[in-house]
């Protein structure tokens, strides 16, 4: 073999290879999921499917399958029987797209959105808000990275004015916890500072996109958790033919009490014995310092807002309870619990977002709580009784006046007394 | 200035497969270079100084200094013993140099034990860099060393392909190879060998550990920890997966640094040899880490053995090697650092091997009719695999969180 053939068997390969990877993420291969993979999706509350666009546009718009999306967190993932997956496989002529898991709060869940904005346009959307987002310093940084890609960061810089206060301040959260991230927080700092992107950095954006969108089309739909199959699809036919609230409230009760014997909180037998038990000593009053009412969270939430403005939704909210048993032993304050609520839905209610379930009272219902946070049973139930009619019937189009002074530091650190919301409200014009 | 220098983008050697394309560009003038028979010195300076400065910058700054001074430090008194062996040849001078070399590692692996944080004088690689030093000094009490400046020593010192975790090369071997250029024959088959030692590395570094590291291991780590203080049988799935996790990271790791060494014309020394194959725990260590236990073998061991042997120190041969193996294990476990689980490891894996001679002088004994069979080198293999793990479940310190630091984890 002379020189140049060798140098060839060496290297030619590897440049085949390079080239062969080259075209596969730069051509488009088409992106259609099955029906199938889609139901899939729709449940598997992965971070692929969080941080990935095409199982999730191809599910809210399509004509023929009325997919609703559902944003939460941790709650969504139990699935008894009278989750609202399985209810409405049952009862009703909408599938929920389930978007949330311990850790995706306001912010996460705005990029998420804006991946999906033709799709979400003019469409009706579920909103849970659990107060325990609403920690002093805010998302969790290792959090937020786990559920954040470059993928909807990219998305969103490509959308994002720099004239808007609302994205200026995304793009100073983005930075505050990415951190140095190369191409995403370069950009993000000049809409922080009020800058627009120049052409070549919309061209690297589009780029990068492309070859992520390809690289999603490709992947997305392989290796998706198979919830559906063996937490959704069983639990169907437990449930009975007709829909009456009232016996499956009933029968929710009875078993949520069956299920919960081994305690005294109603903490599922299961799960008080893997997470509850081992460290009840130590848990005694450990809640007693804890609190909600000042946190950057309520600026995170006012940026979501804003989008559902944008995206024209009809957005329907859920204000998650705790297990009133539970936080007794904890110590956590309840009136400091019930302020936070009061702010977060004069956030909401002052701007036009109207459609609120608030569940912070009902923490101590019978059969209401699953564990110590996250509703289930006759939670879900109930849960069902007041989203589903939402949903199904026509409702009349939302008005929202967003008003910026939710941004700002002097509402997230305001302590929601109630003169301290009323004057609020007169200094900033608020209705 | 040190703001600015903070504030720079750090890139760790190996880290994510951009890196590779970086790497590669930078160094194909060199290659291009070394086929038409010419090391292109300056360049390769430049190139390595870049991509060192960006192993050490951001966050990392403070080890930079101290890798700048450290390797001023030892490539002093290199060249002063390499001046004074011209002329001089006494043993307490060359033990107060060696000791000198050994200092700063010994304050660093110390501090931690005594102050309770790291050392200042720290940074990534310094253990490395130290077997580099010190050996070069061995060589040149033994003579083997003559032809050395401090440019040279320098360059071997700081080799960009190994800087931060070897393989560890000798200065001799080293220099024998930079004095000369490849052939062009000889290159291209070192060409082809780093494509070949890149590509597996990939595998190991990038797809297979990603999955003992980023899925498995946090959530074997996770479940045993929520039993802590006790133990369950989620320990032993950390044992397992953490071998996992530390051959091929490590492996891939090796085989990245003699690529890019190939593709340098240096033929660094391989670091791996499917160690998990191994039939006895001597085997084991001519196959794990290579480069480290043979240092170890020529410059403690053997060093060892031959004094002893000469001073008539031991009548028995077995005890001689029983503790020469003992000493040359715990001073590696000491090597690691000054913790209970590092010395137990160290000192695990040198009453392996001795056991291991025990053995064999027993079968030869006992059992001079047992043949070698399939199943014979299966249970043999068996054996040494399984204590191999268990001798890593303390080596990673697990136990330790595990029973002493349960909040470290949660």
């Amino acid at each position: 073999m002379t020189n140049k053939k060798k140098l060839w068997s060496i290297f030619g390969p590897v440049i085949v290879a390079g080239v062969l990877t080259l075209v596969l993420f730069a051509l488009p291969w088409g992106n259609h999921h099955s029906q199938e993979v889609e139901q899939k999706a729709a449940v598997s509350l992965s971070a692929t499917v969080f941080k990935n666009r095409s199982l999730k546009a191809q599910a809210l718009g399509s004509k023929k399958e009325n997919y609703i999306p559902f944003f939460g967190s941790s709650e969504l993932n139990r699935m008894d029987r009278y989750h609202p997956s399985v209810m409405a496989e049952r009862y009703h002529n909408y599938k929920p797209f389930l978007f949330g898991s311990r850790g995706t709060q306001s912010l996460p869940q705005l990029f998420n959105m804006a991946m999906i904005p033709q799709q979400m346009h003019n469409k009706k959307a579920v909103y849970i808000i659990s107060p325990q987002w609403f920690v002093r310093q805010g998302v969790m940084v290792n959090a937020f990275k786990y559920y954040n890609g470059s993928y909807a960061n990219l998305m969103w810089l490509a959308q994002a004015n720099p004239k808007s206060p609302y994205d200026r301040y995304t793009a100073r959260r983005l930075i505050k916890l990415l951190g140095d991230d190369g191409t995403v927080t370069q950009d993000a700092a000049k809409i922080a500072a009020g800058k627009p992107l120049t052409g070549w950095d919309r061209f690297n954006i589009n780029m990068r996109i492309k070859f992520l969108s390809h690289e999603d089309d490709l992947f997305s739909g392989l290796f998706l958790n198979d919830n559906y199959g063996k937490r959704i699809k069983p639990k169907v036919h437990l449930l009975p033919q007709q829909l009456n609230y009232a016996d499956l409230s009933a029968t929710a009760i009875k078993e949520h009490n069956y299920n919960s014997n081994n305690n005294r909180f109603g903490i599922l037998n299961g799960f008080y014995n893997s997470t509850v038990k081992p460290d009840l000593r130590k848990t005694r009053n450990s809640q007693r310092h804890f609190n909600y009412t000042k946190s950057p969270e309520y600026g995170d939430l006012e940026v979501v807002l804003n989008q559902f403005k944008k995206t024209n939704s009809n957005v329907i909210f859920m204000i998650t309870p705790v297990n009133a048993r539970w936080e007794k032993y904890t110590g956590m304050s309840m009136p400091m619990y019930y302020r936070t609520v009061d702010k977060i839905k004069m956030q909401l209610r002052s701007q036009g977002f109207n459609h609120i379930v608030d569940y912070s009272h009902k923490g101590g219902q019978n059969g209401f709580m699953q564990d110590t946070i996250h509703i289930g049973w006759a939670g879900w139930v109930d849960f069902d009784r007041k989203v589903s009619p939402f949903i199904e019937k026509k409702q009349p189009q939302p008005h929202y006046h967003m008003n910026k002074a939710f941004l700002s530091k002097e509402w997230q650190d305001l302590d929601p007394t109630a003169d301290n919301l009323n004057q609020f409200k007169v200094d900033h014009n608020l209705r | 200035m040190m703001n600015w220098f903070a504030n720079l983008p750090n890139f760790s050697a190996y880290g994510t497969p951009v890196y590779f394309i970086y790497l590669l560009i930078a160094i194909l003038p060199l290659g291009i270079g070394i086929y038409f028979g010419k090391r292109l010195s300056w360049y390769e300076a430049l190139v390595s100084f870049v991509f060192i400065f960006f192993m050490f910058d951001g966050q990392d700054w403070q080890q930079a200094i101290s890798l700048i001074v450290y390797i001023i430090y030892q490539t002093c008194l290199v060249m002063w013993y390499v001046h004074y062996r011209q002329q001089n040849n006494n043993s307490l001078v060359f033990y107060c140099t060696t000791f000198l070399s050994l200092l700063p590692i010994i304050i660093v692996k110390f501090t931690p034990a005594m102050v309770g944080h790291n050392s200042l004088l720290g940074f990534l690689g310094i253990s490395y860099l130290t077997f580099r030093a010190a050996g070069t000094i061995i060589e040149t009490r033994d003579g083997a060393v003559k032809d050395i400046n401090w440019w040279k020593f320098i360059r071997f010192m700081a080799f960009m392909p190994t800087i931060t975790s070897g393989p560890i090369d000798r200065y001799r071997r080293f220099s024998k190879d930079y004095r000369k250029v490849p052939s062009r024959e000889k290159y291209l088959k070192m060409l082809e060998k780093a494509v070949m030692y890149l590509f597996i590395g990939f595998i190991y570094k990038f797809i297979i550990d990603y999955f003992f590291a980023q899925q498995w291991l946090p959530y074997v780590e996770q479940q045993a920890m929520s039993h802590a203080p006790h133990l369950s049988w989620w320990v032993v799935a950390v044992a397992y997966v953490y071998s996992g996790d530390l051959y091929f990271d490590f492996a891939g790791y090796s085989l990245f640094a003699v690529a890019i060494s190939y593709i340098m014309g240096v033929e660094t020394p391989m670091n791996f040899n499917k160690p998990f194959l191994s039939k006895n725990i001597k085997e084991f260590w001519n196959r794990w880490h290579m480069t480290l236990s043979f240092w170890f073998r020529d410059y403690i061991f053997m060093r060892f053995v031959f004094m002893a042997t000469k001073k008539h120190w031991f009548k028995n041969r077995n005890v001689l090697s029983s503790l020469a193996y003992m000493i040359n294990m715990v001073v590696m476990g000491f090597w690691h650092g000054v913790t209970w689980y590092y010395i137990l490891y160290g000192f695990l894996h040198g009453a392996a091997l001795c056991t291991n001679d025990w053995w064999l002088r027993y079968k030869r004994k006992h059992f001079k009719n047992l043949k070698s069979t399939k199943l014979t080198k299966f249970i043999a293999g068996f054996i040494t695999f399984n204590f191999v793990v268990f001798s890593f479940l303390i080596f990673c310190g697990f136990l330790n969180t595990l029973w002493f630091n349960p909040s470290a984890m949660k």
